[in-house]
């Protein structure tokens, strides 16, 4: 590994201790982010927005601080970069859409508050697939990130300039969003780690909606102990949100290390595994052995209608029509390809089908609250899959697969993305633990404990 | 599933023009999406609140 790599690839938590100790300055390791930044841009596409000049201040602020040896948060001097649906002031928040080329808010994001407020460095706004659904064709005025493991596939969506630049190491920390998987599909696809929190845990305010009602935030890292120490930050109620949850936050960071002994796995094997690539079926398994090693418990379990998930899409699809109705009808012209059509899509669902899919989600709910009575945290595959080439994306034909993580989108619960091996193709194959409504500590400690018994987040992608 | 005629039905009642290279794929999200809720008999659901409680106890 070379100096530059070591820096890139330092943890939040790695970085702080030494910013602490005086080992290295905020200053240093942002000024060799941007070089790498500058270096790595053209061929992976993360950033629309780069804010160097800010990122060079806010670092000199936080070098400031450490100097006077004030007692610091953890995330001092570390830099972030946004997701670009969540606001920036006086920063342009594009959403990844034509629609939004000049949208400059003129407030931040809750989150973005949170995490400038605990001193973080903003490195700038990263690409996301368009309105967080629709991944950017060739020729589109954003161009789509790529895949750090391997330049011809997709790093995954929504959040796929997060995922992409964490796993070239361009940042410490990013902020995604999840309606449907778009926090832990990139995870999972560029090998590295991100959470989906309960509904309600993180507010949404300011960021962009594409689904009300499964609509989620998160952070994005490269490690487990670094995505509890943002959440940490991030967490908490906020009147801006309406479904934000007044329910106190969590010590996410100090149980990480308390270990697993005892700690009931569940493992849903139907829908799950359908259609599975082999290699992601074996990484599974060997995971779910390591898991037992720790001294987890572990069982199948049964989720009666989890088939149908599938009806989450009614809702998304729905939900995003009527945020997206009058511009569709004035100014389809500035959506993306197939993404125009799959918003239009929402307005041929009736009102009688919405109810009806929110009626089969309160009954899943409820079906998997009873599982998690006698079991600690589900296991499953986090994607069925590797991340997909692009010249099987960019098929207008290719679909929506089945989805392993929109069943927590549709029940609310928290899930996290964990790396769990590699396919033979040198590409990233993810572990997903999901808990009970506000576990989420019980989730990032079974993610931690399995992290640190494998080296799996340690492999780096060969950009 | 549904066919691409009720497709175009649907586009008709809701005033919606979809090009016609990606109806196909419309009707393949659709039926996706929509499968679970038409294979519902409403009155068989023990559960009839159209909504889900995030906050926990």
């Amino acid at each position: 590994m070379t100096a530059d790599d070591a820096i890139a690839y330092a943890s939040i938590a790695e970085l702080g201790q030494r910013f602490r100790r005086k080992e290295i300055s905020p200053v240093e390791v942002t000024s060799a982010l941007l070089a790498r930044i500058e270096r790595l841009e053209p061929k992976l596409h993360c950033f629309v927005t780069l804010t160097k000049e800010r990122a060079l201040s806010e670092a000199r602020a936080a070098e400031t601080i450490f100097a006077r040896g004030e007692t610091a948060s953890p995330l001092l001097g570390i830099p972030v970069a946004y997701k670009d649906i969540y606001d920036t002031r006086g920063i342009l928040t594009t959403a990844g859409s034509a629609l939004f080329a000049d949208r400059v808010p003129d407030a931040d994001a809750t989150c973005v508050t949170r995490l400038q407020g605990a001193g973080m460095v903003m490195m700038g706004k990263v690409i996301t697939h368009e309105f967080a659904m629709g991944i950017q064709f060739p020729g589109h005025r954003y161009p789509a990130a790529t895949n750090p493991w391997n330049l011809e596939h997709m790093p995954g969506g929504s959040s796929s300039g997060s995922g992409a630049g964490l796993a070239a190491g361009l940042f410490a920390g990013a902020t995604g969003s999840d309606t449907g998987g778009s926090i832990r599909g990139p995870a999972a696809f560029c090998g590295i780690v991100g959470i989906k929190p309960t509904y309600g845990r993180v507010s949404r305010a300011g960021v962009i909606t594409l689904s009300w009602s499964l609509d989620h935030t998160g952070p994005m890292t490269r490690t487990v102990e670094d995505c509890a120490l943002m959440l940490q930050v991030m967490a908490g109620y906020d009147a801006a949100d309406p479904a934000c949850s007044q329910r106190p936050v969590d010590d996410y960071v100090t149980p990480l290390r308390q270990g697993i002994r005892g700690l009931r796995v569940g493992v849903p094997r139907a829908y799950f595994f359908d259609g599975i690539e082999p290699e992601v079926g074996t990484a599974f398994e060997a995971s779910l052995r390591e898991l037992e090693k720790l001294g987890v418990t572990v069982r199948d379990v049964e989720i009666p209608s989890i088939h149908t998930a599938w009806a989450s899409m009614a809702i998304l699809l729905t939900e995003a029509f009527a945020y997206h109705e009058r511009d569709l009808r004035e100014r389809a012209q500035f959506y993306g390809d197939v993404l125009r059509e799959r918003f239009q899509a929402g307005g041929l669902i009736t009102a009688g089908e919405y109810v009806q899919a929110q009626r089969l989600r309160a009954r899943l709910r409820a079906e998997v609250d009873d599982v998690l009575k006698s079991v600690d945290v589900l296991a499953t595959p986090t994607m069925p899959a590797t991340a997909t080439a692009f010249t099987k994306v960019f098929d207008p034909s290719f679909g929506f697969p089945r989805s392993n993580t929109a069943p927590f989108n549709f029940t609310g619960l928290p899930a996290l993305a964990v790396p769990c091996g590699f396919s033979s193709a040198g590409l990233p194959i993810s572990l997903q633990l999901a808990g009970r409504a506000f576990e989420e500590a019980t989730v990032l400690r079974a993610g931690y404990a399995y992290e640190q018994a494998t080296e799996w987040h340690t492999r780096r992608p060969p950009v | 599933m549904l066919t691409i005629d009720q497709v175009r039905a649907r586009m008709k009642a809701a005033g919606i023009e979809i090009a016609e290279n990606r109806l196909e794929m419309v009707r393949i999200l659709l039926s996706n999406a929509l499968g679970p809720v038409h294979a519902l008999d409403s009155r068989t659901v023990r559960t009839v609140e159209p909504a889900v409680t995030f906050e926990a106890e």
